[in-house]
């Protein structure tokens, strides 16, 4: 996890005795759900993502953890969010804003306009350049919410 | 005698004329991730327009949308929920919920575990309960989203809660039931008696878990969303009778006063403490609160 949040540009403080895993999936939880949580717990207080053959996915609940501080950050307009949430890659006239990385293959987190946490993406081109096309691959996006549920 | 015939005589003899319903669509406000004001401006800014719902809180009905409510960006952040206005009525009864312990013991899909986390603005615990993976996953799902942050979901069985050796101050019971027909066009053809009692059985059975793991000056609140006496009123009657438990009064604007004459059967007479809801604006519904009637001897 800590390695997920470096490539972000970005550091997160996490007590680990508040850390739960069950089944290769991680928590944050508070001292109050601490003391009552047992082994065979399903799911519990601060979803931050799973492992899966050696590799980190962050919850949508880590990466706006992340957001919170400094980070690589990329700030959508409006029509960019509904097609990014659709799971499409981000054209560079859609974007208002960048904080940290502008390297290619960087990662970094999408926000709305109210500097919410939409995902996450990878930086395709360098974010400096003039280009026609995506500049931007869609990694990681809220839409997954209802795909999950198909 | 059709299963509609059956079924709507014995509503008609309750003191409900059957008439087909169009429920409005509605959604509960997520204040522990923003304010009512800006998500309303928002919402009305894509051309979602909202009707306050006079009877709840966070509750508003949908007037008008050009899209599904349920794809919004706001809605995929947590800032609302899908709720059925009278489904968001059993959360709200519990006299104080901040700082308590809550067990919602049938939760899955997690509408009233995100709103019951809501109300507690995240402080305290709740321990949400269900079974089945595809049923725990959509709960999952749903605490994600919406950024709740107290809740531990075990996946157990509401008739095992004593399991978790622990006491709660508030317990919800949205038992399963067996729904009603202005949320399923198709309940006629899918519903017979043996059904409905099969239910109530079920539901007692929950009900006595309950009565022994909520704590002495603790709440109970039942509901579940069927017409059929035997889920509601008969079975509070049957739990004041046999688990110790009271009714206690809900102060709502909405709904009727419940039933204390089932088909001739007189009943416990506070039980028009509960309210039973038939369907309209809303779908049906049954909410009832429980305490207990004496403490229990250590």
């Amino acid at each position: 996890m800590n390695e997920f949040v470096t490539r972000l540009g970005a550091t997160i403080r996490l007590d680990n005795s508040l850390v739960a895993e069950t089944r290769n999936r991680y928590f944050l939880l508070s001292e109050d759900l601490k003391k009552v949580l047992s082994e065979d717990f399903f799911y519990a207080g601060i979803y931050l993502g799973k492992v899966k053959g050696n590799i980190f996915f962050p919850s949508f609940n880590l990466l706006r953890m992340i957001t919170e501080g400094e980070a690589n950050k990329v700030t959508v307009d409006e029509k960019t969010e509904w097609l990014f949430i659709c799971g499409r890659d981000i054209f560079k006239q859609g974007i208002m804003k960048v904080s940290g990385s502008k390297k290619k293959g960087d990662l970094t987190l999408i926000l709305n306009m109210h500097d919410e946490s939409l995902g996450l993406g990878k930086i395709l081109h360098a974010l400096e350049e003039e280009r026609k096309g995506a500049t931007i691959k869609n990694i990681l996006d809220i839409g997954d919410f209802l795909r999950r549920e198909r | 005698m059709s299963p509609k015939e059956f079924f709507t005589d014995r509503y008609q003899r309750l003191g409900w004329a059957y008439s087909s319903v169009e429920v409005r669509q509605a959604i509960r406000i997520n204040r522990s991730n923003i304010e009512q004001s800006s998500l309303i401006k928002r919402l009305e800014s894509k051309g979602i327009k909202l009707e306050r719902i006079p009877f709840l809180e966070n509750g508003y009905w949908i007037v008008k949308s050009k899209f599904s409510v349920g794809a919004t960006p706001e809605y995929l952040l947590g800032l609302y929920s899908i709720q059925e206005a009278a489904a968001q009525i059993p959360a709200s009864v519990f006299r104080e919920l901040k700082h308590r312990t809550v067990l919602d013991a049938c939760a899955a899909p997690g509408g009233k575990t995100v709103q019951t986390a809501d109300l507690m603005q995240n402080t305290g615990t709740v321990i949400a309960l269900d079974v089945e993976n595809r049923r725990l996953a959509a709960l999952s799902n749903q605490l994600e989203r919406c950024r709740v942050k107290n809740t531990v979901v075990y996946a157990l069985d509401a008739r095992r809660a004593s399991q978790l050796k622990m006491r709660f101050d508030c317990v919800l019971l949205d038992v399963p039931c067996s729904g009603n027909l202005a949320t399923d066009k198709r309940w006629f053809l899918r519903r017979t008696i043996k059904d409905v009692q099969r239910n109530a059985a079920l539901q007692r059975e929950i009900l006595t878990e309950a009565a022994k793991v909520v704590q002495d000056d603790g709440e109970i609140v039942y509901s579940t969303c069927s017409l059929e006496p035997e889920e509601d009123e008969l079975n509070i009657d049957w739990a004041i009778e046999n688990l110790d438990l009271q009714t206690e009064k809900i102060s709502l604007s909405y709904g009727e006063r419940a039933l204390t004459n089932v088909f001739g059967k007189e009943l416990d007479d506070s039980i028009e403490n509960c309210v039973r809801i038939w369907p309209g604006q809303t779908q049906g519904f049954f909410v009832c609160k429980l305490k207990r009637r004496h403490s229990r001897r250590s």
